[in-house]
């Protein structure tokens, strides 16, 4: 934290971006950062490339490796947030204890909030599968299965990071056209030498199956229309390693909610919108006002004789 | 591999359809079925398995959004979306509030409002400007009205306009009242000093710790700080200045007390001036003394201007 010199904005420029970084009453969409540790896979390289294309373009990418260690030092992913404005963070990683690791990373005012581990067991990339693939920044429908999602903790705190992820940002409208993928979160069932509840909220045993499909509505006749599912990668079975819970106090004031009149989310916030409008072709309509010229000033044909008198 | 996994929904025969276990946070575009996934199916044919359930709860989403209210744009059919169910954790902490100005901490302090209250309110049902109070004001509307509505089980000696009237002079009664509570207050003396009065007086105080905390450190090194660096306005040390009595004297009373002061301490049992019992505290008899005669003095000069009292 220390390494990032406080910015004193010396124009406006600098100033405007600066008062966007800040904590904003209607936040923005979340930016996903894409790190690679010292040692990865092949699986968890072409994993997470498959992960950065569904986030995209919220997303950065590191291409190089860095010597990042999630759950022994945080330091190292606080610099990497801070320094891009982002708060969500996927590393990759891989060694023999942990072999095709990723680990998901959220943050709150700069520093981790939680952390969850995902071991990739089964992987098929996007490219493997011949179909069509939705279409650059499209905002995906997100449905999870099964009952561990509601009850057990680890599988709770998947579902939230899978959620922050890709659909975290709450939208006030949405075109309907613009529904083009779904990803489908499924964790298997327990299997039956786990009975109690508790043994299970030991260990994480059930899977987790992340399938993306796309989505192809056709008319019905009725308002619902018809629906066509076609496989479109990734899917990835990921087991759950280890996980950091939020601390309480922390978890309570990321989840504070703003209180907002409907009627000032309308108006902008309080941010005046002059003479800014929209017109019928959808285009931004600006009106400025000009003074009058001055034609005093009006550069005529130079000639000698018309010149000022100096001083 | 080549394959795809493909599965088709159509909204007429619902076959895989009725699990109403679904939950859909629209908001969010998700949607959640919280039954758990049945071992046998899972295990015969996973694909196949994972797509039925995806069907299924994306078909729930999907109905949901589709009956939602739309509106049309010049980019197409817009649905509004409720807000999001699933709470989720924010980036950054609220904003914090504006820090107030210097003026408006002022105002603050003071109850200043910008705002002038006017004397002319708009009535809505007449649709005119009427007084606010005064003669046909706003505030004499309930009573002055020709009619009352009469509530169901109301006393019938009940007179609804005494009641606004009594409830309006009362309301005028307990302004009055704050306002000479404001009056008195204003003109009473502040027993609490000035903000700067009492800065200041923190300020001298932090001054004598802060030369006396500095003195301290001096003498904490071997030469008790004689080759420490002068440092500018250093307080000057100053030392308990021994006095030597002459070894031979004129009067011998004096070192005979002298003495006889150390015996009596000794004893454990020395008595203080003026606390002895009989003895009078002469400063404190001079204090009422005094005040008895400013007393006397400020009723016959009753006549006196009350501008030029001092209070000490």
């Amino acid at each position: 934290m220390s390494m990032l010199r406080t910015v004193k904005p010396k124009n406006a420029r600098v100033k405007r971006a600066l008062e966007k970084r800040e904590p904003q009453l209607i936040e923005n969409e979340k930016t996903a950062i894409f790190v690679r540790g010292q040692n990865t896979s092949q699986r968890v390289r072409d994993c997470m490339k498959d992960l950065y294309a569904l986030k995209r373009p919220l997303a950065i990418n590191f291409s190089h490796k860095n010597d990042v260690h999630p759950f022994d030092d945080t330091s190292s992913l606080e610099f990497f947030a801070r320094k891009n404005d982002a708060s969500l963070l996927i590393t990759g990683l891989h060694s023999k204890k942990r072999p095709h690791d990723l680990v998901l990373t959220r943050m709150f005012d700069g520093r981790v909030l939680d952390m969850l581990e995902l071991g990739v067991e089964g992987f098929r990339a996007m490219s493997d599968v011949p179909s069509v693939k939705s279409s650059l920044g499209a905002r995906p429908l997100i449905v999870f299965h099964s009952d561990l999602f509601d009850t057990h903790p680890s599988y709770q705190l998947l579902k939230s990071f899978f959620l922050d992820i890709y659909n975290g940002h709450s939208l006030s409208e949405l075109p309907l056209t613009s529904i083009e993928h779904v990803i489908s979160i499924t964790a298997s069932p327990l299997p039956s030498s786990i009975t109690t509840t508790s043994e299970a909220a030991s260990q994480n045993p059930a899977l987790i199956h992340f399938r993306v499909y796309t989505i192809k509505l056709s008319s019905s006749g009725t308002k619902i229309p018809e629906m066509q599912l076609t496989e479109m990668g990734p899917s990835i079975d990921f087991t759950i390693r280890r996980t950091k819970e939020a601390e309480d106090e922390m978890m309570k004031m990321a989840l504070k909610r703003p209180k907002i009149d409907k009627k000032d989310v309308e108006s902008g916030l309080g941010k005046k919108r002059k003479n800014i409008e929209t017109d019928e072709m959808g285009d931004k309509v600006g009106r400025i006002h000009l003074d009058k010229q001055d034609l005093s000033k009006l550069q005529s044909r130079k000639m000698k004789g018309l010149k000022k008198s100096r001083g | 591999m080549a394959q795809t996994i493909e599965g088709q929904l159509s909204n007429g025969p619902p076959a895989v359809l009725p699990r109403d276990t679904v939950e859909v946070d629209a908001g969010l575009l998700a949607a959640f079925d919280n039954s758990p996934v049945e071992p046998e199916a899972y295990s015969s044919n996973l694909p196949s398995h994972l797509l039925d359930l995806t069907l299924t709860s994306t078909h729930h989403l999907i109905s949901t959004l589709f009956q939602l209210p739309t509106t049309s744009t010049a980019s197409g059919l817009m649905v509004q979306l409720p807000a999001a169910k699933t709470l989720l954790p924010r980036e950054k902490p609220l904003p914090k509030p504006k820090p107030l100005t210097k003026w408006e901490r002022f105002a603050k302090e003071k109850g200043i409002s910008h705002k002038q209250r006017d004397r002319m309110v708009f009535d809505d049902e007449r649709q005119e400007w009427v007084k606010r109070w005064g003669r046909g004001g706003k505030n004499k509307e309930v009573e002055e009205q020709w009619i009352h509505e009469v509530k169901a089980g109301e006393d019938p000696d009940h007179d609804p306009a005494a009641s606004a009237k009594k409830a309006r002079k009362e309301r005028v009664a307990k302004n009055e009242a704050q306002h000479k509570a404001n009056l008195a207050h204003a003109t009473a003396p502040t027993s609490t000093r000035s903000i700067s009065a009492q800065n200041s007086e923190n300020r001298s105080k932090r001054k004598v710790e802060l030369e006396r905390s500095m003195l301290l450190t001096k003498t904490s090194t071997a030469s008790l700080g004689k080759f420490d660096k002068k440092i500018e306005g250093e307080p000057k040390t100053k030392g308990v200045k021994r006095k030597f009595e002459p070894n031979v004297g004129e009067d011998w009373e004096g070192e005979k007390g002298r003495a006889m002061d150390v015996l009596k301490g000794l004893d454990g049992k020395k008595k203080r001036e003026g606390k002895g019992e009989g003895e009078i505290n002469v400063r404190k008899a001079v204090r009422f003394h005094t005040r008895e005669e400013r007393i006397k003095g400020g009723s016959s000069a009753g006549s006196k201007s009350v501008k030029g009292k001092r209070r000490s």
